[in-house]
């Protein structure tokens, strides 16, 4: 079992170890680059001070939440004087001059970055196999065929991988249509997608602002609730950011929940999926029904409509906010006579076959003739999701569903769009609902690779999820 | 579905997609504009649009002045620049 935020806090504190040699253990790690989780690895001198100054807080007896702890962060979040790349051709030279809202609350409370984790590019993708820099290797590996290399999942494979081989504590990931918690499944970590509007978008690339979401990826469903209880802060920089007034998510993360829980499953969910996957939400319900959590049948009446409202909306959005890439203020520019070849040239060469592909997804649903019967079409059916969603949570707590319908696949089997877009069946219809969800490890496959559960809580209900998250854990644990 | 004119997408989306390339990018949109056309059939005639989905209400910072970046900053990682401006090849004759 790796140690957890709080068990290295207790050894910081207890100078079982120094935050320089914490350091070094992970930044190791991070060097050896076996599954390519990252982008970019910071220098120790650019870190020095950082460590120095949390060193003497601890020795002065008054470390801060976060304080020491190397953490990963994905190549998506705006790191000012650190090359950011959102793993495209096109940001490959870009440095900010800002710091992302999140990284920064997470600066402040003294976490110390190991570098930048490989995603798929501009987070498209759900197996990290888009990236500009090379697909990220899962560090699980199929134990009746052990050579071949397996994906980690996406579009944040490369945070979850890291977190998996142990090359930082956690590492932050964003979600758009289940970024953060399909690849956790797939690693065999802990990924939260908090409520749409909680942890701020400023400094994230952009990718479908309707949808994205940052949220932490980490070995136990503590550490998340320490990373949420930083980053999960009002921000005026993002007119999406919601001032309701936030929870401390830690203190009581391991008490029982206050009331009388139940649980959906919803059966239309269910339909169709191996035994294997059938069997992670049998021994979920039976692990939790010992606690006198009560399970219900609930169905779903727009299931079969989620995938098709996130590929218009998602691409529609991206092929918007892609606009700014024209190789004139930043990025990388690619010759041309004239302006308009420099736009041409720089986009044409600077995004990748993904990237390119939903933005003329985008452009053709959001295009004269086409917008009303596709893209205002989504908007209303989003809604009937969201409905959906409500009436069922009107009757129940939590839902529980599985997280993916399959284990880690190889790298390179999947090459039909559309077959890897059903990989996020599952998480698809809870960002459409903008809901919180978390994935946790659920047991192994008969090829002993991680499979995961999700449980859906209602709007900005976090603290009850990770509750309930943190009980499911202890029940479901499994050693690798 | 009508056909899918690809010329006209990537010229809209300021793409110059390789000869190549364009028959293998119009399949791919074919497909998968034919796989979500199933929400054709969801009536929709009495619901409205839902843009943000949380429905909040957007809050407003008071309208004070702060300090932000520097033309320095802002030109910092410009492909080519001139004094404090983005240099483009001549647009006007």
């Amino acid at each position: 079992m790796k140690n957890s935020i709080s068990q290295i806090k207790k050894d910081l504190i207890e100078k079982k170890i120094s935050v320089s040699e914490l350091y070094d253990e992970y930044l190791a790690k991070a060097k050896s680059g076996n599954n390519n989780s990252f982008n970019l690895v910071i220098d120790r001198e650019n870190n020095i001070s950082s460590i120095n100054e949390s060193q003497n807080r601890y020795d002065s007896g008054n470390p801060l939440l976060l304080d020491g702890i190397p953490l990963g962060i994905k190549d998506l979040f705006c790191t000012k004087g650190i090359r950011t790349t959102a793993s495209s051709k096109i940001l490959s030279n870009f440095i900010p001059n800002y710091e992302s809202f999140v990284t920064q609350q997470l600066l402040n409370d003294g976490s110390i970055f190991i570098g930048k984790n490989n995603c798929d590019e501009f987070a498209m993708g759900s197996s990290n196999e888009t990236s500009y820099f090379g697909p990220v290797i899962n560090p699980w590996k199929n134990k009746n065929s052990q050579k071949d290399n397996l994906v980690p999942g996406g579009s944040s494979g490369g945070s979850a991988a890291a977190v998996a081989e142990g090359s930082c504590v956690a590492s932050m990931g964003t979600d758009t249509g289940g970024s953060i918690r399909q690849p956790a499944s797939l690693c065999g970590i802990v990924g939260l997608k908090p409520t749409f509007g909680s942890c701020s978008r400023w400094g994230i690339v952009a990718f479908a602002s309707s949808l994205d979401q940052a949220g932490p990826l980490t070995n136990c469903v503590e550490d998340a609730a320490y990373i949420l209880n930083s980053i999960n802060k009002h921000d005026f920089n993002d007119s999406t950011s919601s001032n309701h007034q936030r929870e401390d998510y830690l203190i009581d993360i391991n008490n029982s929940l206050q009331k009388k829980i139940k649980i959906g499953i919803p059966s239309d969910y269910l339909e169709d999926v191996s035994d294997e996957i059938l069997n992670q939400i049998d021994n979920t319900k039976k692990a939790l029904s010992k606690h006198g959590i009560e399970f219900v049948d609930v169905e779903f009446k727009t299931t079969e409509y989620a995938l098709s409202t996130y590929y218009i909306l998602a691409p529609a959005e991206a092929s918007s906010n892609l606009a700014r890439y024209d190789g004139v203020r930043y990025g990388v520019r690619e010759d041309g006579e004239s302006l308009d070849d420099i736009y041409l040239n720089s986009r044409t060469k600077g995004f990748g076959d993904e990237v390119t592909r939903r933005i003329l997804i985008g452009a053709y649903v959001l295009s004269a003739g086409y917008y009303d019967a596709y893209y205002r079409q989504a908007q209303k059916v989003r809604r009937l999701i969201k409905n959906d969603f409500q009436r069922i949570l009107n009757e129940v707590d939590f839902i529980l569903t599985p997280t993916t319908p399959n284990e880690a696949f190889k790298i390179g089997d999947k090459l039909d769009p559309i077959s890897m877009y059903k990989n996020d069946i599952y998480t698809v219809p809870t960002s459409l609902a903008g809901l919180p969800g978390i994935s946790i490890p659920s047991g192994l496959s008969k090829n002993g690779l991680p499979l995961g559960v999700q449980f859906i809580g209602n709007y900005f209900e976090e603290k009850t999820l990770l509750q309930l998250a943190a009980l499911a854990e202890k029940e479901l644990s499994f050693n690798e | 579905m009508s056909d899918i004119d690809i010329k006209r997408i990537s010229y809209l989306a300021k793409l110059k997609l390789p000869s190549e390339k364009e028959e293998f990018y119009s399949n791919s949109l074919k497909d998968i504009i034919k796989w979500v056309d199933n929400l054709k059939k969801v009536d929709t005639s009495k619901i409205e649009p839902l843009h943000n989905v949380t429905e909040k209400t957007v809050s407003i910072r008071n309208d004070e002045v702060s300090k932000s970046n520097s033309v320095d900053d802002v030109l910092s990682n410009a492909p080519e620049r001139a004094q404090n401006f983005f240099k483009v090849p001549k647009v006007v004759e």
